[in-house]
């Protein structure tokens, strides 16, 4: 039974994308104009769980969870704002999501997630354009540009498009590593006298 | 009447700045004690938009009154002003310039603090005096409002004084900087 754990562990990791999870330092964030200057701002807390491989694209998977009250945009008023009812609601909807199983390659480093962003119960084709550093800790450097009025961001008097713009860019940069799963930490078994 | 003050009696561009400044500043407190407590929306920062530009505004013309102040002197006492009068008046005189640049200061500072942007009627960007700074923001909002009461109260020591020349000594103090007013007498 060991053996059998072992060898879909072993078989799993050649056929499937890398696993990774994204380690400190790694940032997501969007850039935003209110009245006619541009802000950035961050969440401070989202998840990730991504499979990724270059040479794997079918296999390829992101997903990341957004804690929509997390959002900071360096100004307290606007930030009450933004997490409350007429922006992100996040009483009633807490998390944003993203998830992604189609993957293309732009050439080089270059690919873009044909994803789907779920804000405020609204889910629409979100492209996410991005580079991947290969490496011990690779990198995904990656921007998607949304419309904050096809999610709801922003109702009733607030989507005056003069004070606050439609276009929102959306950015990130994830640190990963590698997900240590239980079954390849397993130490190999002894052989048997 | 002429643009520049006398020893006598106060030039039109002094007379002409210090109403326009009266009118500006009834406006800003009238609004400024309003606008707090509105609904949050579009309205209400147009409304914040209006009170930052109007306030700038003031301390524009505070600058150039007290340029023009310095420029082309300014009237001497009336006659027989007993020493504390004038030491009163002076200090509160001298009160009320600092106030009207704390006040615009104060609000713009607390703007920038707060992280708001802040554009002249919609014209031009003004740098922010600060980053974004919680605990500066609560100061220069206290401040903001602490100097609002002090100006209104001076404000009325001012005019209640004025008030007293006129219609109890009868003397040109309030004439020289209200032409209009000693032509019907």
């Amino acid at each position: 039974m060991r053996y059998l754990i072992l060898f879909f562990a072993f078989v799993s990791s050649s056929v499937f994308a890398t696993e990774y999870v994204q380690q400190p330092g790694s940032n997501l964030g969007f850039t935003g104009s209110y009245q006619g200057e541009a802000f950035n701002g961050n969440f401070a807390k989202f998840t990730t769980a991504i499979s990724f491989d270059p040479a794997k694209l079918t296999q390829s998977k992101f997903d990341v969870r957004i804690t929509l009250s997390s959002a900071s945009t360096k100004n307290s008023e606007r930030d009450e704002m933004l997490v409350g009812s007429d922006f992100f609601n996040a009483k009633a909807q807490p998390e944003a999501r993203y998830l992604a199983t189609k993957f293309r390659a732009l050439g080089g480093n270059r690919f873009v997630a044909d994803g789907v962003l779920t804000l405020r119960g609204i889910s629409k084709a979100t492209p996410l354009t991005f580079t991947w550093t290969p490496g011990a800790k690779p990198q995904l450097v990656g921007t998607a540009k949304v419309q904050r009025l096809d999610f709801k961001v922003g109702i009733g008097d607030w989507d005056d498009v003069e004070l606050i713009p439609n276009a929102v860019t959306v950015n990130t940069r994830l640190i990963l590593s590698p997900v240590t799963t239980p079954a390849s930490t397993v130490k190999p078994a002894p052989k048997k006298p | 009447m002429t643009l520049k003050n006398s020893s006598k009696t106060w030039g039109s561009l002094s007379i002409g700045l210090h109403w326009l400044t009266l009118v500006l500043i009834l406006g800003l407190m009238a609004v400024g004690l309003i606008m707090t407590d509105l609904p949050n929306g579009p309205q209400k920062i147009q409304i914040y938009a209006m009170h930052k530009s109007f306030g700038l505004t003031v301390l524009g013309l505070t600058v150039l009154r007290l340029l023009w102040r310095l420029f082309s002197t300014s009237p001497d006492e009336v006659e027989n002003t007993p020493v504390w009068q004038s030491w009163v008046a002076k200090s509160t005189h001298v009160v009320l310039y600092f106030l009207l640049f704390a006040m615009p200061i104060s609000g713009w500072l607390y703007n920038s603090a707060a992280g708001f942007p802040l554009k002249y009627f919609g014209l031009f960007k003004l740098p922010k005096l600060s980053n974004y700074d919680p605990q500066l923001k609560e100061l220069a909002g206290d401040a903001h409002e602490t100097f609002f009461y002090i100006l209104a109260l001076l404000m009325l020591m001012h005019a209640g004084a004025a008030l007293k020349h006129h219609y109890l000594d009868k003397d040109n103090t309030l004439t020289r900087m209200l032409p209009w007013l000693a032509k019907k007498s």
